[in-house]
């Protein structure tokens, strides 16, 4: 066998394989090397100059138009603040219930799921500017803004209210700064006096650093745990509620959460 | 669950087609060789003076053919350009992706010798493979990966892109009319007015280097407007 027919009867292998592929940087890079296998095909048939062009326009000119294509949508872009066991950082990964979930839901869509950190107060801002479709990190349904689609509640949690002993006037929340949870668990460890509300995943995570000097007050209602989408993403609304229902009807969601919570 | 099904469609067809492929190219075609392609072989050097009979044979024998690719790639331009410019450029800032310093870096090295090797194909095509539209592309890339590394705005504000969509159309006016020369002409057969000159010779092969340098020109810009065209309209790349 040559190295010629052993290049032609790899072809439809890899042509095969870029066709298969969900995941849309694969299926793009798997069309690239068919480029480049049969570029080699040609320079073996002695046509150097179809190899050249082959290389320049099908391996490099179309695969760099698709990659530049898909970092606009082949992407699922989550914004959200840390929340733990929700959203985390861990090192260089991020890990948490809501991101396993949204991973699993990205990977039903064919889609990269990029997370970026916003202070909760931003977050709807970037949704409604259009600069992300899903927002996450235990937002609870009570303060999300009615423009904005939610999905069914998928944990349910409770609200607590830490205010600092000394402080007389609590600080209102439009006063303070656009902050991060990081920054919230800094100013506790420090004893800080001001007027958190916090989700009971992030009290649990406050709760560690001992609350000795403040009053804890649990806002009396039931919430849970929403995810929040852009207005106008109807579609990617209804396959976020579908992929939610089947996890909660096959029970994943529950054993979900159990390897997260318990 | 529609697409595990097309999918396998796709592939299957995909399949036949490559194995159909497969078993045809095993098979030796003695009948496919006839006298033009015999006749190019033994004076396709002589006649053109260039030492890459393919160059020889689009750029001269065939050069008809080829006014109409070069023709297809212009139009191809022009429909970008013109689908495009309906759609509304994106007010709003979308937010910059911060690149990995990996891309910048391997970009600033490799853009040199990129455009280097895409100059060397378009003036060599007449002696080695290569060639303007291949030339043309690779040059083109090269910006291409520029454009990945620094975003499309910052390479765009080197270039005035009016002036280089004039002087495209102004590139094939120069080919057309210099095809056209011969024919006004009435020289008979319709060969190259420029002389072969010395086999393997820098400077040789008539016109063919002056065509594949038009041609090369041509297809940069045109790859350099398709991709700015999609980037200020359809958004950041």
């Amino acid at each position: 066998m040559t190295s010629q027919q052993a290049l032609l009867v790899l072809l439809p292998f890899i042509a095969a394989f870029g066709l298969t592929r969900r995941r849309r940087l694969t299926a793009v890079i798997g069309m690239g090397m068919f480029s480049l296998t049969l570029s080699a095909v040609y320079l073996l048939l002695h046509a150097p100059d179809v190899a050249i062009t082959e290389v320049a326009i099908g391996a490099a000119l179309v695969t760099f138009i698709y990659v530049l294509a898909i970092r606009k949508t082949g992407r699922l872009v989550i914004v959200g603040d840390e929340a733990p066991g929700l959203l985390e950082r861990e090192g260089d990964r991020i890990t948490g219930l809501e991101q396993e979930i949204l991973a699993g839901f990205a990977r039903h869509l064919g889609l990269d799921l990029v997370v970026h950190f916003l202070p909760r107060e931003e977050v709807e801002e970037a949704l409604l500017r259009g600069e992300a479709d899903i927002a996450a990190g235990g937002i609870v349904h009570v303060d999300a803004e009615d423009r904005l689609l939610k999905t069914q509640g998928h944990l349910p949690t409770g609200l607590f209210q830490l205010t600092g002993e000394d402080a007389a006037e609590p600080k209102q929340a439009q006063e303070t700064e656009w902050i991060y949870f990081s920054d919230v668990l800094e100013a506790v460890r420090a004893q800080e006096k001001g007027v958190y509300t916090l989700d009971l995943a992030r009290f649990i995570a406050v709760s560690r650093l001992g609350l000795s000097g403040y009053a804890v007050e649990r806002l009396s209602s039931s919430f849970s745990y929403i995810f929040l989408l852009p207005p106008d993403r109807e579609e990617l609304h209804q396959r976020l509620s579908a992929h939610l229902d089947h996890l909660r009807q096959s029970g994943e969601l529950g054993e979900m959460i159990r390897r997260y919570f318990s | 669950m529609r697409w595990p099904s097309r999918g396998m469609i796709i592939t299957a067809s995909a399949l036949a087609i490559c194995f159909c492929a497969l078993l045809i190219m095993m098979f030796d075609y003695h009948g496919a060789r006839e006298e033009a392609g015999a006749a190019y072989i033994e004076r396709g050097t002589i006649d053109t003076g260039a030492a890459n009979l393919v160059a020889a044979i689009y750029l001269n024998y065939r050069l008809f053919d080829t006014l109409f690719e070069i023709l297809v790639f212009s139009v191809a331009v022009l429909g970008v350009r013109f689908y495009l410019a309906q759609q509304r450029g994106s007010e709003k800032e979308i937010a910059r992706i911060p690149e990995s310093q990996v891309i910048r870096i391997s970009a600033d090295l490799l853009f040199p010798p990129i455009l280097l090797l895409g100059i060397y194909l378009v003036l060599f095509g007449h002696l080695s493979p290569g060639g303007g539209f291949s030339g043309g592309t690779v040059a083109g890339t090269g910006l291409l990966l520029c454009a990945v590394a620094l975003g499309a705005d910052v390479v765009a504000r080197r270039f005035h892109e009016a002036a280089l969509e004039r002087f495209e159309w102004g590139v094939l006016l120069a080919i057309l009319l210099l095809a056209l020369f011969p024919v006004v002409l009435r020289r008979l057969p319709l060969t190259d007015l420029l002389s072969p000159g010395r086999v393997g010779n820098m400077v040789s092969g008539g016109s063919i280097l002056i065509y594949n340098v038009l041609i090369g020109v041509k297809v940069f810009i045109g790859t350099w407007v398709i991709i700015h065209y999609f980037v200020r309209h359809r958004g950041e790349i």
